[in-house]
């Protein structure tokens, strides 16, 4: 710290003046750290995917360079050869470049937080940076967000850190990615963050009440913003991720700015740009919108015909209608190019094809009668006759054969050398996505949880070899694997939504409900008696237990919430356990209604106590707390008495789980019975087993024990 | 007739107590005229004819007899008289007079002075085709000390309006929100760029529909306009599940027993909503850009408010909101003002922002400054009068000096008093040669009782504040 804070004064002496004249930084993140993309991006990584056949990250430079950045540190870890030849070929690293362009390599980069701690180790930045991910298409000018960031600073004494810049788009408009959707709230007049928050699956939005206490009268809550992912940085962001080694990406980031404001006293504030573009590739949604938008020309300057990457070769024509020809397009008998179509130089088309809003890369060959719509193809893409494609990427090299339908959505993902091979005639449905890679690689690799995009997979190459392609799936002379079809488990079919975003506008039916039923709570809300804090204490751990089940944390953690609950109702320790255990056997009526049958109950209980054992260790201790904890089980079965046959069961886990112990089973069963209800219950025969068997259990261990 | 005037003055004006002991809150004296002058006077000008004004048998009785309470208006006043100690809310007034009742509505209330466009909200409410339209305007920092007050800052509202600052999404009491500021996403969606306001003051100034007052008669329950008929509306606004046709039974039975309103929606519509539909279908016209929805996105209750950026606004329902209305209500008017049958010395010296009532009698020496003086007042020699409000009636005997207080009606203060920042109550006697410079709080107390002055407040919070 003491050198941080060496090297802080040394900034404050320079002056303004040399501030000034200090070249405009920027830091690209060229990895998403996300798996989005795959497994397209396991060939390539996502900053190189073409967009209107041009390299992703070229957008992003070129924005950064029109804006003024003069010194850009390209940040790579996944294929990050692949980058920096992609790189040093380009015009960016040609001597002439205004903007001189760093690479930076490590394989250790997991998120955004090592990279921005990577430049504050090594001291990259001097100045108020732009920070971009290398998948941002843009033509906004930031030179006016730049000056009120500069002059915001320069004022505040340097508590704003961050300013964000963001594009008007109202909900529902197509660029707007489901993911990003975020709802911000501003003080109108300082433009200062006052609330960020992501929305996706959120119906409610809920404000804390200090935000509004700032002195200003008048706040905007924004939903109609659009994230562009860029963002103003001064140089002590660096420093703050360093600080807090927990925030990995720029929304931890964000959120703990805003949460620690009080005691940090650091602010963020936003730029909102009416008429400028910016978006994130952030899925396939977003690309084929963002493609769309290109070839529509509402990124100008950056258009397709601007060549602006400098390369030979890469021009074309603009004819009405947004038709786009690279050289050598040859274009057979009868067919039309309807509108917003950008064609890749050799590519030779048949006759009475009919294609609108699509791009086709460089070498490619279409066939006759071919209907295109909303088609992305790559480079060296080969497509037969009758072939009918709408609204599907066909990545590098891939072969479509002859009366292939591709519906809605589908993607093919290819290895360079052995491409995929579709057809003949074969129908894909929605969602389909076909990669040379098989899918089960990919499900041995997700031991890692905080795999990126683009992990080092190589190895099971031979035996995916071995595995047949089914021609069900593939046609056929098809070659590839079908992807979705595989995914079983929940945590990939999610990724497969995820493919290509969320559809945009919920069913409203569900809105209605959500009224009906705030209605009634509002009117059980006023209805309601207080609750007394032993009841109040059994909703909050029910509440904890919840959120520690959704939120995956950590038992421990658990243990601190529920310790820190109790001081706070004033709950002495047994009526905790009691209170604990209540709610745990409770938890399957809760969450899944009291009709549950006993086999059903005990099937979704026992997993929940093997995961909550700890916190029941924790608390059950003493031999009294075993007899505590008993008794409280024997009480609730005694009042759900249509289960009790569940009770051996629950006995038993928790006894395997060593929760409880067998002497006091033992002793609970022998002395506990105080009334007919629980003398019958202890009639039961499972539960008679349950104590015989744990009875020779003892007699043995005593036995070896001698 | 497009809208009926409705003004509501059976208010006791339990918020200043102090003052509204002996006079009823529509009869208090600003600018010499009785605070419910300034509505009707509000309603004349932009044109109405007829008001029904909704008062108490006390206060009309006052109206039509003391002279000093004539009302110098041309309209036609329909005065509808309730129990004062029946404890009727605005609503139920609204309840109450619903026969008289044949029009959309506009209702003010009796202490409201402003200079507003009152076209602006009546725009609002043609325009829209709205349900509720109604006038807001930025609260005003109060310039003058206010005498013996307590330093307790009111809970504010936060209002919620779209982009363009008309269409009312949101209000609620910061008192309400203790859980924090709670919106739908949905409504965030329709309308998603809202400006949360606060430190607004509500005008208390509304046009209805007249299918909301039909709505009121059928739900008994709602007693208040402001705290409870506006919030609902604005609530209602973005709930579908009435209108929409597959609402499931449960909820059906939900609403009903909610004391029987499952069809308040539909009263709530305009009769010639057909019609109306119909113009929306077939015009171009849209409320709100960024998505293909329909206009309002199909909804059928709208509230709109128009926020007053500048002129005055004042609800005149606390002592510091009466004192500075008194100040500035004189520029309302251009009546002379010095009354012309007030007797005064040519040897005094009266400010030009200081008004005199009628009948007063100011003697030589004295000097008024910046001080309204009621009708029948006596000022005596040598007496000098700041910043304060004198109702009518008042003695103030020789050499009194009065600074920034009110003195409420018959008081007669002895010789050579000085008083300062002191609120002294109706028909007081203020012993002579007292002096009253720190803040003295002087509490009302009945005709004619003779009391020194009471000190209900630390001296020193007065203090610090009037430093």
């Amino acid at each position: 710290m003491s050198s941080r804070g060496g090297k802080q004064k040394k900034g404050n002496v320079t002056s303004e003046q040399e501030e000034e004249e200090q070249p405009l930084q920027a830091v690209l993140v060229a990895d998403s750290f996300n798996r989005r993309f795959f497994p397209i991006s396991k060939d390539q990584p996502r900053a190189l995917l073409p967009l209107g056949n041009v390299a992703m990250i070229d957008y992003t430079l070129e924005f950064l360079t029109s804006t003024g950045v003069q010194e850009t540190f390209v940040f790579c870890c996944w294929m990050s050869n692949k980058i920096k030849d992609h790189l040093l070929k380009s015009k960016w690293c040609r001597p002439t470049s205004p903007n001189v362009v760093h690479i930076i390599t490590s394989d250790l980069y997991r998120s955004l937080g090592d990279v921005l701690r990577d430049v504050d180790a090594k001291n990259l930045v001097r100045n108020d940076f732009i920070l971009v991910y290398g998948d941002v298409v843009s033509n906004i000018d930031v030179s006016q967000a730049l000056q009120e960031h500069r002059h915001r600073r320069k004022v505040d004494k340097n508590i704003s850190v961050m300013t964000m810049v963001f594009k008007e788009s109202s909900p529902g408009h197509k660029s707007r990615c489901e993911e990003d959707d975020v709802i911000v709230a501003m003080d109108s007049k300082s433009k200062r963050v006052l609330h960020y928050q992501k929305t996706q699956g959120l119906k409610k939005l809920q404000f804390p009440m200090n935000i509004f206490q700032h002195g200003s009268d008048e706040f905007e809550i924004r939903h109609d913003l659009l994230d562009c992912h860029i963002s103003i940085c001064s140089p002590q962001v660096a420093e703050l991720f360093t600080d807090n080694f927990d925030y990995q990406t720029r929304n931890d980031f964000v959120r703990g700015i805003l949460v620690n404001e009080e005691i940090l006293g650091n602010q963020i504030h936003l730029y909102v740009t009416q008429d400028g573009y910016g978006a994130r590739v952030s899925n396939l949604q977003m690309y084929d919108s963002v493609s769309s938008d290109m070839v529509r020309r509402w990124v100008y300057p950056l258009t397709p015909e601007a060549n602006f990457t400098d390369q030979q070769g890469q021009g074309c024509t603009h004819s009405r209608h947004n038709v786009y020809r690279g050289a050598e397009v040859s274009l057979g008998h009868g067919s039309q190019m309807e509108e917003n179509v950008l064609i890749g130089r050799d590519t030779s088309i048949g006759a009475n094809c009919h294609i609108s809003n699509s791009v086709i890369g460089n070498n490619c060959t279409i066939g006759d009668n071919v209907v295109l719509d909303r088609a992305h193809m790559w480079n060296n893409v080969h497509i037969s006759s009758n072939v009918e494609i709408h609204q599907s990427v066909v990545c590098d090299g891939a072969v479509v054969k002859e009366a292939v339908r591709l519906n809605k959505q589908c993607y093919f993902s290819m290895l360079p050398v052995s491409q995929v091979v579709i057809g003949p005639n074969l129908s894909l449905p929605e969602g389909t996505v076909v990669s040379m890679h098989h899918p089960e690689e990919e499900e041995e690799d997700d031991d890692d949880e905080f795999l990126s995009d683009d992990q080092e997979v190589g190895h099971s190459k031979d035996k995916t070899r071995q595995k047949a392609f089914n021609p069900a799936e593939v046609g056929p002379e098809g070659k590839g694997y079908i992807w979705k079809a595989s995914m079983n488990d929940t945590e990939d079919e999610e990724l497969a939504q995820c493919l290509w975003g969320l559809v945009l506008n919920p069913d409203p039916e569900s809105d209605s409900e959500s009224e009906a039923s705030e209605e009634s709570q509002d009117r059980s809300r006023s209805v309601s008696p207080e609750i007394d804090d032993v009841n109040a204490f059994q909703l909050e751990v029910l509440g904890t237990l919840q959120r520690g089940l959704e939120e995956n944390i950590v038992c421990d953690n658990l243990v601190l919430e529920i310790n820190s609950l109790k001081y706070a109702y004033n709950i002495t320790l047994k009526e905790v356990m009691q209170i604990l255990t209540r709610v745990v056997l409770e938890y399957p009526f809760q969450q899944q209604g009291t009709q549950l049958t006993t086999l059903q109950y005990t099937g979704s209980l026992l997993p929940l106590l093997k995961t909550w054992s700890p916190v029941f260790k924790n608390y059950i201790k003493r031999a009294q707390d075993h007899l505590d904890c008993l008794s409280a089980v024997e009480e609730l079965f005694l009042e759900q008495d249509t289960h009790q046959t569940a009770m051996v069961k629950v006995l038993m886990k928790m006894y395997q789980l060593e929760i409880l112990e067998e002497e006091a089973i033992l002793k609970w069963f022998s002395t506990g019975a105080t009334n007919d209800k629980s003398r019958q219950l202890r009639k039961n025969q499972g539960l008679q087993k349950f104590i015989q068997w744990l009875k020779e259990a003892e007699d043995e261990s005593s036995e070896e024990g001698e | 007739m497009e809208l009926q005037a409705v003004l509501m003055a059976a208010g006791g004006g339990s918020r200043m107590m102090d003052l509204t002991y002996n006079t009823r809150k529509p009869l208090l004296p600003v600018g010499n005229k009785p605070l419910i002058w300034y509505p009707i006077n509000l309603l004349e000008r932009v044109g109405f004819e007829e008001v029904i004004v909704i008062t108490t048998k006390e206060v009309q009785k006052m109206i039509s007899t003391d002279p000093k309470m004539k009302l110098d208006v041309k309209m036609k006043l329909d005065i509808v008289c309730i129990q004062e100690d029946a404890h009727m809310g605005t609503a139920d007034a609204l309840r109450h007079i619903q026969q008289k009742i044949k029009t959309d509505i506009l209702v003010v209330s009796c202490d409201l002075i402003t200079d507003a466009a009152l076209h602006e909200v009546v725009d609002l409410f043609r325009a829209h085709n709205a349900t509720l339209s109604m006038l807001m305007s930025k609260a005003h920092e109060f310039t003058e000390t206010v005498p013996g007050q307590k330093g307790k800052k009111k809970n504010g509202d936060f209002v919620g309006v779209d982009g363009t600052g008309k269409r009312l999404l949101f209000m609620a009491n910061e008192a309400d929100l203790d859980k924090g500021l709670v919106i739908r996403k949905s409504n965030m969606r329709k309308h998603p760029r809202m400006h949360i306001k606060t430190g607004l003051v509500d005008a208390h100034l509304y046009c209805l529909k007249k299918s909301v007052v039909d709505f009121l008669a059928d739900n008994r329950s709602v007693s208040s306009i402001r705290g409870e008929l506006v919030p609902y509306i604005v609530r209602k606004q973005f709930s579908k599940s009435m209108t929409s046709p597959n609402v499931n039974d449960e909820a059906d039975q939900k609403l009903k027993k909610k004391d029987g309103n499952a069809n308040v929606e539909i009263k709530i519509l305009s009769r010639d909503e057909a019609l109306l539909q119909l113009t929306r279908e077939r015009s171009c016209w849209n409320d709100h850009r960024g998505d293909m929805s329909e206009a309002y996105h199909g909804g059928r209750l709208r509230c709109y408010v128009h926020i007053m950026d500048e002129g005055m606004c004042y609800r005149v329902n606390m002592l510091a909101a009466y004192i500075e209305a008194n100040r500035l209500a004189p520029k309302l008017f251009d009546e002379p003002a010095v009354h012309p049958s007030a007797a005064i010395s040519v040897r005094c010296l009266i400010g030009a922002d200081s008004i005199i009532g009628a009948s007063c009698q100011i003697s030589d020496k004295a000097s008024i400054k910046r001080s309204m003086i009621g009708a029948s007042t006596t000022v005596r020699e040598k007496v000098k009068v700041t910043n304060s409000i004198i109702m009518h009636g008042v003695t103030i005997e020789e050499g009194c000096n009065i600074q920034g207080s009110v003195i409420c009606s018959n008081t007669v203060i002895g010789r050579g008093a000085d008083i300062k920042y002191c609120l002294v109550g109706s028909a007081q006697r203020i012993e002579p040669e007292g002096e009253h410079t720190t803040a003295y709080y002087c509490l009302t107390l009945p005709s004619h009782t003779q009391v020194p002055l009471t000190s209900t407040l630390s001296g020193n919070s007065r203090v610090a504040k009037i430093q």
